[in-house]
């Protein structure tokens, strides 16, 4: 680690001696706020939609909307997808990759407002699109539902919002380089290239007949792999060290991880596709994949783990708003990466397929881990860049409870319930109608869950917002109180 | 991994191998596939899709019907799709290649409708499967809401144009 080490910080406090910025973090506030805050909107915008959509698959009449075309569940479910992939979590790691390789590469981003001009414009293709979806404008294609004109518009916009952090790398002083960088630089580059062939093979050339499928279960892969996976590894690798102030145990394992991570992640998605109409030997390649990402997983639970069961780690971290959630994150893809490879397996499978278990492990993937890990890094970063503390303690807990509890009840309730689901659903003498009626409780489970996440949610954001809204009164009143 | 090329360029492999090899191949693979007798002088599988099938495919993608429904039978060992009803033998490549676009579907919270349209008892039954006890009740017009729009006249000739039910070169039905 080329930087300096910093022990674990009170609760809601800025860093002490750190309220003037950095000439690095005073060039990419700007673009940062932008992304921050259109994330969480975005975000208090997908778990409203995530109320509505888990009211609605309790029931098979549609529950309180039922005969509402425009909020049928195949929009509000697909529309609540998108905003909470391309709305916050893009928008959110555009701002938390940009800061990360900025710090760790002393980079000044002197065209900030290309980064803006392309958070702008993400946002506004976003809008369109999610408008399109309500309009019953839709492609069909999971996270690739947006109308096709959209995608040229997105990609142009990753290009100006989410390049810099490779920019940042390069331009960097030293030779030397962390396992964060190559993380982010990993998931800069991979994304735009997937989306771009995607939407050309799926939308604008589509494929013949299933080949569209399998070109669609890459980009899945890629996607919640190498955009929320890599990402939210790099955050994990910068804020564990740096917070608890030790080294990372087996660093050495790192360029390990990383490659192996890089390698196979990009094969794993016909996992998705087992029993389905598609040649076999593709099936067996994604299952070969799914069980070889455990070796990304096992190093970077080494590294992790590791680093956290050393001299009172776990305690430290419980007692640190930061840590607390990034250590949670650490965990949450630990078990990602266990289970992505033990139901790839064809036997587990055949059982889970169709149940809302693939839901749970994604959630696992881009809520419990990736969430979870930029809800730590906000609590770092912002106090640092608007010069403020966090305005209620309280607010930070009920931020923690809600959505740690939210997010273990909801994995809980879609991977049990679908498991079960799926034991009935093999036998075929018990009706479809009959498996759907038990697993009734779970859909309560999954309410539950859906408006403990918006609790929480809502609270991130009263205490965020207030904070910049503090920041930028005049004269920065708030920096002294 | 200190040199930004070599970074960029391992990867770059790594998004463009895969790409490469799951789904050039496959298309390599299955795009020359087209319909196809089951025997010689045999009527082609899978048939043409009525126009308003088409239609009907328009409104089922624009309703989102892709979260709840699959349209694909697994073979028989892997679950229980066969012997539940949802088709005769398992879907293969083959029966997609009409489709625009493929609706494999990833998810059921409802039944499998890839070979609907041969299960249906008639059209009385299709238009009460569409109506979900009342939840897609806009899509019929009356004051009881009985008479069946556009809409759910297109989405009820796609349903029934869903079959899996003849014999194709890669899976032929028992006599």
């Amino acid at each position: 680690m080329t930087q300096e080490n910093r022990s674990g910080r009170p609760q809601g406090r800025p860093p002490e001696g750190d309220s003037r910025l950095t000439r690095t973090e005073v060039q990419l506030r700007g673009p940062f706020l932008l992304f921050f805050i259109s994330s969480v909107i975005w975000l208090l915008a997908a778990s409203v939609l995530g109320v509505i959509a888990a009211l609605q698959q309790g029931s098979l009449a549609g529950g309180p909307f039922r005969d509402c075309e425009i909020l049928t569940y195949g929009h509000v479910a697909a529309a609540q997808h998108n905003l909470f992939v391309y709305g916050w979590g893009f928008n959110a790691f555009f701002a938390l990759n940009l800061w990360l390789l900025s710090q760790l590469g002393r980079f000044e981003l002197r065209n900030g407002w290309l980064a803006t001009l392309g958070g702008a414009v993400w946002n506004l293709a976003l809008t369109y699109g999610v408008v399109q979806i309500f309009a019953g404008n839709q492609t069909g294609f999971g996270l690739l539902e947006f109308p096709r004109e959209v995608g040229p518009v997105l990609a142009v916009a990753f290009l100006l919002a989410g390049f810099w952090p490779i920019v940042a790398f390069a331009r960097r002083p030293t030779g030397h380089s962390f396992a964060s960088q190559w993380f982010v630089v990993a998931a800069s580059f991979a994304f735009p290239l997937t989306y771009l062939l995607a939407q050309l093979l799926i939308l604008w050339q589509p494929a013949s007949g299933v080949v569209q499928t399998i070109a669609h279960s890459w980009f899945v892969s890629n996607l919640l792999l190498l955009w929320f996976g890599a990402s939210a590894l790099a955050a994990v690798y910068y804020f564990l060290p740096k917070v608890l102030g030790r080294t990372i145990s087996g660093y050495y394992l790192a360029p390990v991880a990383f490659w192996s991570f890089v390698l196979f992640a990009g094969w794993t998605g016909p996992a998705a596709l087992i029993g389905a109409p598609v040649p076999l030997w593709l099936q067996s390649v994604g299952v070969v994949a799914a069980a070889m990402l455990i070796i990304p997983v096992i190093i970077t639970a080494i590294n992790f783990h590791g680093m956290l069961s050393t001299e009172g780690g776990w305690s430290r971290a419980w007692n640190d708003t930061t840590l607390r959630f990034v250590s949670f994150g650490a965990v949450a893809f630990t078990l990602f990466g266990a289970l992505n490879a033990v139901f790839a397996f064809r036997g587990y499978n055949a059982v889970v397929r169709f149940t809302s278990f693939a839901a749970g492990q994604e959630q696992l993937l881009t809520y419990a881990f990736a969430t979870m890990v930029l809800f730590g890094a906000a609590y770092y970063v912002l106090p640092r860049l608007t010069g403020s503390r966090w305005p209620s303690a309280k607010l930070v807990h009920v931020h923690f409870w809600a959505t740690a509890l939210g997010v273990v009840a909801s994995i809980v309730a879609l991977l049990v319930g679908g498991w079960q689901e799926g034991k009935q659903l093999a036998v075929a003498s018990i009706k479809l109608a009959d498996v759907v009626r038990a697993g009734s409780s779970w859909n309560y489970v999954l309410s539950v869950s859906a408006v403990l996440l918006l609790i929480g949610h809502v609270a991130f954001a009263l205490n965020a917002f207030g904070m910049i809204l503090k920041s930028s009164a005049p004269a920065s009143a708030g920096r002294h109180d | 991994m200190k040199n930004l090329n070599s970074l960029l360029a391992g990867i770059f492999l790594a998004v463009a191998f895969p790409f490469g090899v799951l789904v050039i191949s496959s298309q390599v693979q299955l795009g020359s596939l087209g319909p196809a007798p089951a025997e010689e002088g045999g009527p082609l599988f899978p048939s043409r899709e009525p126009g308003l099938a088409i239609q009907g495919r328009a409104v089922y993608v624009s309703l989102g019907c892709v979260s709840c429904h699959t349209q694909q039978v697994r073979p028989a060992g892997q679950g229980s799709d066969i012997a539940r009803g949802y088709g005769v033998r398992a879907s293969v490549a083959r029966d997609y290649v009409q489709q625009k676009p493929v609706l494999l579907g990833e998810r059921r919270i409802g039944p499998d409708l890839a070979n609907y349209g041969a299960r249906a008892k008639d059209l009385n039954a299709v238009h009460a499967a569409i109506r979900h006890d009342g939840q897609f009740a806009f899509l019929y017009a009356g004051a009881k809401q009985e008479a069946a729009t556009e809409r759910a006249i297109a989405l009820a000739a796609y349903l029934q144009s869903l079959r899996q039910d003849y014999s194709s070169p890669e899976a032929k039905l028992k006599q």
